[in-house]
């Protein structure tokens, strides 16, 4: 079979169940549960921070879970200071929260912050530690970071009940091997597909509190916080070309086998 | 100067970074911060090497007609138009905006997009159960594949719902990571770090001088 | 998104599908523009959130008398500029120093904190269900779990442990171990699948809901 006709096979696995009104029951699985019940036990006013660190090439992914998170944290009147490590995030984060914060009525600088982009992962983070502002002398806006009403009782990680890295690369891995262990941070991450199975040594050991896997994970999140969205919508459409790779490799091995059997 | 300075230099910094984060003493607290904030200040200059290696390449390609050598002119363009924009009026300027949202993410995700076509292509043409070791990755992929998905877990009942397993595809999936893909992560991640920590002390010590470069 | 943005969006995010017929000059014009954008992208937000206010700002204080105790700062900042020698061929050795500096500092920092991290406590994930299995409190799977895992870790360790020559008991703990590996990379690829398919989902939903308005 030409590959190009595998390639109209999966986007018309793509383009047909778009078109149709699909809805199938999605299970909650427990790392994500994890997460979830983490911010849900979090008294009002707790401040979390939320590490955007993935670029445009990864927010089909990630940008379903950000919001959703988001959302749970500004129902909850959870404080969000959230910033980026990559550079490539920085307006695609900014525009995310702003949107999710019109929606919810949250305000800017009473809420949330966003505190922008500093080059140098390991610094940044090691040098939050110590002092915030010390790294993030403005926010994105520019405005003193000690002006800002909801960082004035922020000094450094101490004050910050739990760091979320919504990662498309190694982010997760620096953020608990410097701030987790150096300043004792508690970590949970909302991680792309790629990189799911190297998370789960850190959840065993509790050095994550919890994980979002991929568009699951986002779909997963979406139902706990109960306002179906992308997430939701995407992992219906997703079961379809899965099945179908699934049919491709099946009868790609049945090809295989009766050539080889010929053969012998 | 050329070679011994780095070393050294290289060698204090870190060894100043072992020691601090071992004394709670506030001097030794106060070079901890300030070792910090001297990286903090030179890793942005970093950006230098990147910008010119990635003009000098595609100003080689100009100059030397090789093949293609007439879209380096349309880097140029991207870059230059960003930079003229974004330096003067900052990134939160309209303009600037307007074409990472426009131009920027959209290519950005669609190129990563064209993976799913490939994978799908790879997965018939060479996901074979030839050997042991390749059916337990095909069956584990499959696996997981139809554990993420909400139809993953119908199928799985109607079809193995007469076995004494757990329910659903999404079961087997956490299953799956929970236990052997967790058990083969955790050995990758002790061998690579007893690798980065044995590399790290080479590097301090002098040994590993790769990043030296070639020459004097 | 307003019209014209989404149809220049709509039509590269095509340019980029055309790649998928063959390679052609409307993908090579795509492929050039977004690294020229990108990298214009980065080169405004590296200065203005990472130059300006590191390294700028703390001189230009300096340097009006604003805080003369940010002097020191113009030490970090001059062997930031030191970057700028690999403009010029006879002076690129210099570029050796910030680069020293950044690498000891890495490697300073990555050894107390992999160790910790990385080594002590993976092993101490590794070890733990056996503590809880010696107080009777890990129900049967627990410990057939808690048993795989050990098997698993070390198994893999062993394949990667090249000092013995793999013969004998250990080539059969290797070969157990490249089983656990092929199971994690098995469900690695399941898992990628997913991820990769999310971009080509968030792509078609771009095109026939916020372009065609097919779908809403």
């Amino acid at each position: 079979m030409d590959r190009r006709i595998v390639f109209i096979l999966v986007a018309l696995a793509v383009i047909i169940p778009m078109l149709l009104p699909v809805n199938l029951p999605v299970s909650v699985s427990e790392p994500t549960q994890k997460l979830h019940t983490y911010i849900d036990a979090l008294p009002a006013e707790s401040t979390i921070m939320i590490a955007f660190d993935y670029g445009p090439a990864s927010l089909a992914e990630l940008n379903p879970m950000a919001k959703a998170l988001l959302r749970q944290c500004f129902d909850k009147n959870i404080h969000v200071i959230a910033i980026t490590l990559f550079a490539d995030a920085t307006t695609l984060a900014s525009t995310l929260i702003q949107e999710i914060a019109a929606e919810k009525g949250a305000v800017d600088g009473e809420d949330y912050v966003f505190l922008g982009f500093r080059p140098g992962a390991t610094q940044v983070i090691l040098g939050m530690g110590t002092e915030i502002s010390s790294v993030f002398e403005t926010d994105y806006n520019g405005t003193a970071t000690g002006e800002i009403p909801i960082m004035k009782d922020i000094t450094n990680y101490d004050q910050i009940s739990l760091l979320i890295d919504l990662a498309s690369g190694s982010s997760t891995e620096s953020w608990i091997t410097y701030a987790n262990v150096q300043y004792n941070l508690q970590i949970a991450a909302g991680v792309t597909g790629v990189i799911i199975s190297q998370m789960y040594p850190y959840l065993q050991t509790g050095q994550l509190v919890g994980l979002i896997s991929g568009i699951m994970g986002a779909a997963e999140y979406e139902k706990l916080i109960d306002v179906p969205a992308k997430g939701m919508r995407w992992i219906n459409i997703e079961s379809f070309v899965h099945l179908l790779i699934v049919i491709l490799v099946i009868i790609g091995n049945i090809i295989f086998f009766n050539q080889r059997r010929r053969e012998e | 100067m050329n070679r011994q300075v780095p070393l050294v230099l290289c060698f204090v910094f870190g060894i100043v970074m072992i020691v601090t984060q071992f004394s709670p003493h506030s001097v030794s607290q106060g070079l901890y911060r300030e070792v910090i904030s001297w990286a903090l200040i030179i890793s942005p200059f970093a950006l230098v090497l990147a910008t010119v290696t990635l003009i000098q390449t595609h100003a080689t390609r100009i100059q030397r007609r090789t093949e293609h050598w007439q879209y380096s002119y349309v880097v140029f363009a991207g870059l230059i138009t960003m930079v003229v924009i974004g330096v003067p009026f900052g990134p939160q300027n309209q303009v600037f905006e307007w074409l990472y949202t426009n131009v920027q993410v959209p290519m950005d995700a669609t190129m990563f997009s064209l993976l799913a076509f490939f994978i799908a292509s790879a997965a018939y043409r060479a996901f074979r159960a030839r050997t042991f070791e390749a059916s337990l990755l095909l069956i584990t992929a499959l696996i997981v594949m139809m554990g993420n998905v909400p139809v993953g877990d119908l199928i799985w009942n109607t079809v193995l719902g007469w076995l004494p397993l757990e329910e659903g595809a999404s079961k087997a999936r956490q299953w799956i990571l929970d236990n052997p893909n967790l058990s083969a992560r955790r050995g990758i991640i002790l061998g690579v770090s007893l690798g980065v920590i044995s590399q790290s002390i080479r590097i301090i010590l002098g040994i590993e001088r790769s990043y030296l470069g070639g020459g004097d | 998104m307003e019209p014209f943005g989404i149809w220049v969006a709509a039509l590269l995010t095509l340019c980029i599908y055309s790649f998928l017929y063959r390679d052609n000059p409307l993908y090579r014009f795509a492929e050039h523009l977004f690294v020229g954008i990108s990298v214009g992208y980065g080169i405004v937000l590296s200065i203005h959130q990472g130059f300006i206010p590191f390294a700028w700002k703390p001189f230009w204080a300096a340097v009006t008398g604003e805080s003369l105790s940010g002097l020191i700062k113009l030490i970090p900042i001059g062997i930031g500029l030191l970057f700028f020698a690999r403009l010029s061929p006879r002076h690129t050795w210099l570029i050796r120093y910030p680069i020293a500096i950044l690498i000891g500092f890495g490697a300073g920092i990555a050894i107390p904190n992999v160790l910790r991290a990385n080594i002590f406590e993976q092993t101490r994930g590794t070890v733990e269900p056996f503590a809880a299995m010696h107080a009777g409190t890990l129900s049967g799977t627990g410990i057939f779990e808690a048993i795989l895992m050990v098997v698993g870790v070390v198994c893999t360790l062993t394949y990667f442990f090249f000092s013995v020559e793999h013969r004998g008991p250990v080539k059969w703990l290797s070969k157990v171990g490249i089983a656990f590996l092929m199971i994690g990379f098995g469900s690695a690829f399941g898992n990628t699948v997913m991820g990769r398919v999310a971009l080509l989902i968030q792509r078609a939903d771009f095109l026939l809901g916020d372009w065609l308005h097919i779908i809403s």
